[in-house]
């Protein structure tokens, strides 16, 4: 009942004061927003890499170079635009990624096995882009280092035929058609069948094949909107639990302990309050998402979790309030908090990139488990079951801080420490 | 009827409130007087429930507030010493709230804030947010909270510490009205008038200690029966103050800071006699006034010192 009462006067503070209440939700809305436009709704396959080709040689070898980074599978990754010496003035103003320079003579030295260069000049100012095309090159670079030794005789003999004026006899031809062949025929018990071979497979989901299709088409800003979105549930408990801070300076909290209010009553109170503003907030920033094309999953399940998060974020931020001392010391330890665990929880960062020692510290953190239970929802197309062990974390995760701040709260107050 | 037995709080080495014994009866204005730092606003937090004294207890109406807290404290009206209002919410609104936790509700809570609001004169700014009010007008509010729940026992922690004089008299004029439906009230201050002329009995505390308790005419009798002269001069002289002891007639109650205040016995020879013996004695009196005795010289008498703040 006490706890109700404070609800809802704290439901009319935010009322009394809407400037104050859009500033709230404002930082993780602008941050979900933000990266929703960078990462935008789609898939990886939305990713597009600039690429210029300055093909100095002018050849087959060099053109099917070319070629084959516009093939109809790399192409829907990589922008290739031919160009020439232009090119490096482009990539002094930042308009590619990357520029790959096939040098004159590279085809000849290709056929006669001269070692011979693809220069690959990548765009300092970006990281992950002009990797992918530096690595892209290395590979083509081992394919064509590989072909020049093992057709090297058969190279040869094509570097010879282009030396000549008209078109080669039909002796010629076949004499390298038949070496070619047979030089296959040979690989072919060293190649096939394969040692090894390549399958990816995706988990099956009792929702069927269906939601297979689904989980394949996720874009990257639903591997990061669940660990942001937790961080800014975390960000709105640190603002909506300040006003403890103010209540204590104030003389407010002791004014209200006169009254028949237990500590632990306030902070219930003060707990449904964040709860309810945590709760808003993650459901604004779900609606960006969505907005965005990231799916939630079942309604259900996902309401649950966002109730649970915001209990264990509420119980946090109000155990850190009842501990510390002044407005400064708390807005210092939970903002440590909250990025310290939103690092270590996942939140900036997939928990596989993670040096090895610092994963057992992960389990930890309410950012663990509740990104984790989001990404089981959104990534993996799980339900309420699925989530059940992370639930009962969280929930547990916020009574007992809930009960700890309670306690630390009264027994401060008794000793006059507030 | 509240009970205050040995109450003892320490901080570290510094003893706040040091062993302090009193009864408020009911239906009394009881006065807690002393400068600030004394011990009054740890006292009445004891009193209140929020401060758990190191030692003593706290009996109201015979229950023990450290054991039953909420019952004890539905009886309890307290107006702290800061102004302890949300300033975002309208005047209505913090009444509604404050009355939501005593379990008020309903027309009767919206009856009993009108009243409230039209006893202390901000009827009219009921609907208007706090952070407009002036501070008189806050410390009304906060009157007013204490108020609404028609408590048996009204607490009041220096609630007229820095505003106006209309507000003031406004206050304590409430606080009689209170206290004269039955209320029991328990009043601190360190405004001596305000104790003389609102408290049935008062309690003079220094450095956490009760140096006396009565009424107002019992602890000006310490004071001495007739007037009090208070000569202003170079009297942190030791020999100056032998001279004015040797003086019959009169009794030293006690020296400050470059002034000595003197009870007047009233089977001595009398003022007219002693005023000319003090002037001639050559003493450097650069001032002398003729007071009746009040709260002032007896905590002058007590402590030795003034009492300033």
């Amino acid at each position: 009942m006490t706890a109700l009462a404070i609800l809802r006067r704290d439901l009319k503070r935010y009322l009394r004061n809407p400037v104050r209440t859009a500033l709230l939700f404002a930082m993780p809305l602008v941050m979900a927003a933000i990266f929703a436009v960078v990462f935008g709704g789609g898939g990886i396959d939305e990713i597009s890499i600039t690429v210029l080709f300055w093909d100095e040689d002018d050849s087959l070898l060099s053109k099917l170079v070319g070629g084959a980074a516009n093939d109809q599978e790399a192409g829907r990754q990589l922008d290739v635009v031919p160009v020439g010496e232009e090119g490096l003035a482009m990539m002094d103003r930042g308009e590619a990624s990357a520029l790959v320079h096939i040098p004159v003579g590279f085809t000849d030295d290709f056929l006669v096995g001269r070692k011979t260069t693809i220069e690959v000049i990548k765009n300092p100012s970006e990281r992950f882009l002009p990797q992918v095309v530096e690595e892209g090159a290395g590979i083509g670079g081992s394919v064509l280092s590989a072909a020049s030794r093992v057709f090297r005789p058969e190279l040869v003999q094509i570097h010879g035929l282009m030396g000549t004026e008209g078109f080669p006899s039909d002796l010629a031809v076949s004499g390298l058609s038949t070496g070619i062949n047979s030089r296959l025929g040979d690989l072919q018990e060293i190649i096939f069948p394969p040692v090894i071979t390549l399958e990816t497979v995706t988990t099956p989901t009792d929702a069927g094949k269906e939601e297979d299709k689904d989980v394949e088409d996720i874009g990257i800003l639903a591997f990061f909107l669940p660990g942001l979105a937790v961080m800014g549930t975390l960000f709105l408990a640190q603002s909506a639990t300040r006003d403890i801070l103010r209540d204590r300076e104030d003389g407010l909290l002791r004014h209200l302990l006169t009254a028949p209010v237990s500590p632990g009553d306030y902070l219930l109170g003060k707990c449904l309050s964040v709860v309810m503003v945590t709760s808003v907030g993650f459901a604004l920033m779900t609606v960006v998402g969505a907005a965005m094309g990231v799916s939630w999953g079942p309604p259900l399940a996902a309401s649950v979790l966002i109730l649970a998060t915001g209990l264990a974020a509420s119980g946090t931020m109000l155990l850190i309030m009842s501990l510390v001392g002044s407005e400064r010391q708390g807005d210092t330890l939970s903002t440590i908090v909250i990025i310290v665990w939103s690092m270590l929880g996942g939140a900036f960062m997939p928990l596989s990139q993670m040096p090895g020692f610092l994963r057992p510290l992960s389990a930890s953190t309410l950012v663990f488990w509740s990104t984790d239970a989001f990404n089981t929802l959104v990534l993996d197309g799980g339900g309420l079951a699925d989530i059940l062990t992370n639930l009962g974390i969280l929930f547990a995760v916020g009574f007992v801080f809930l009960g700890i701040g309670a306690f630390a709260l009264g027994r401060r107050i008794r000793k006059g420490a507030i | 009827m509240i009970q205050i037995e040995r109450l003892r709080k320490c901080y570290n080495e510094l003893v706040a409130v040091d062993d302090i014994s009193f009864d408020v009866r009911d239906g009394e204005i009881f006065g807690l007087l002393g400068p600030n730092g004394a011990g009054k606003t740890t006292t009445i937090s004891m009193i209140c429930g929020i401060l758990q004294p190191d030692s003593g207890r706290v009996i109201v109406d015979e229950s023990n507030i450290w054991v039953e807290p909420k019952k004890v404290k539905r009886h309890l009206g307290v107006v702290p010493q800061e102004i302890a209002v949300y300033e975002d919410l309208t005047a209505r609104d913090n009444l509604s709230f404050w009355g939501s936790l005593y379990g008020l509700s309903g027309s009767e809570l919206n009856h009993r804030i009108d009243e409230t609001l039209s006893r202390v004169g901000l009827a009219e700014r009921a609907g208007d947010k706090v952070k407009t009010f002036s501070g008189g007008m806050k410390r009304r509010l906060n009157l007013c909270m204490g108020l609404l729940h028609q408590p048996k026992f009204l607490l009041l922690d220096e609630p007229t510490v820095g505003i106006d004089p209309q507000a003031r008299l406004n206050i304590l004029d409430v606080i009689r009205e209170v206290a004269a439906a039955g209320t029991t009230v328990l009043y601190t201050t360190h405004y001596m008038d305000e104790a003389e002329q609102l408290c049935d009995r008062i309690a003079i505390i220094d450095h956490g200690r009760i140096l006396a308790l009565g009424t107002l005419a019992e602890l000006t009798r310490r004071a001495g029966e007739a007037e009090v002269l208070r000569l202003t001069g170079p009297f942190d002289d030791e020999s100056l103050r032998e001279r004015l002891a040797a003086i019959p007639g009169a009794r030293i109650l006690g020296f400050g800071d470059g002034s000595a205040v003197l009870a007047i016995e009233s089977d001595g020879p009398g003022l007219l006699e002693i005023l000319p013996r003090v002037l001639d004695a050559d003493l450097g009196i650069e001032d002398v006034s003729i007071q009746r005795p009040n709260l002032q010289n007896v905590f002058i008498a007590l402590t030795g010192r003034e009492l300033r703040d």
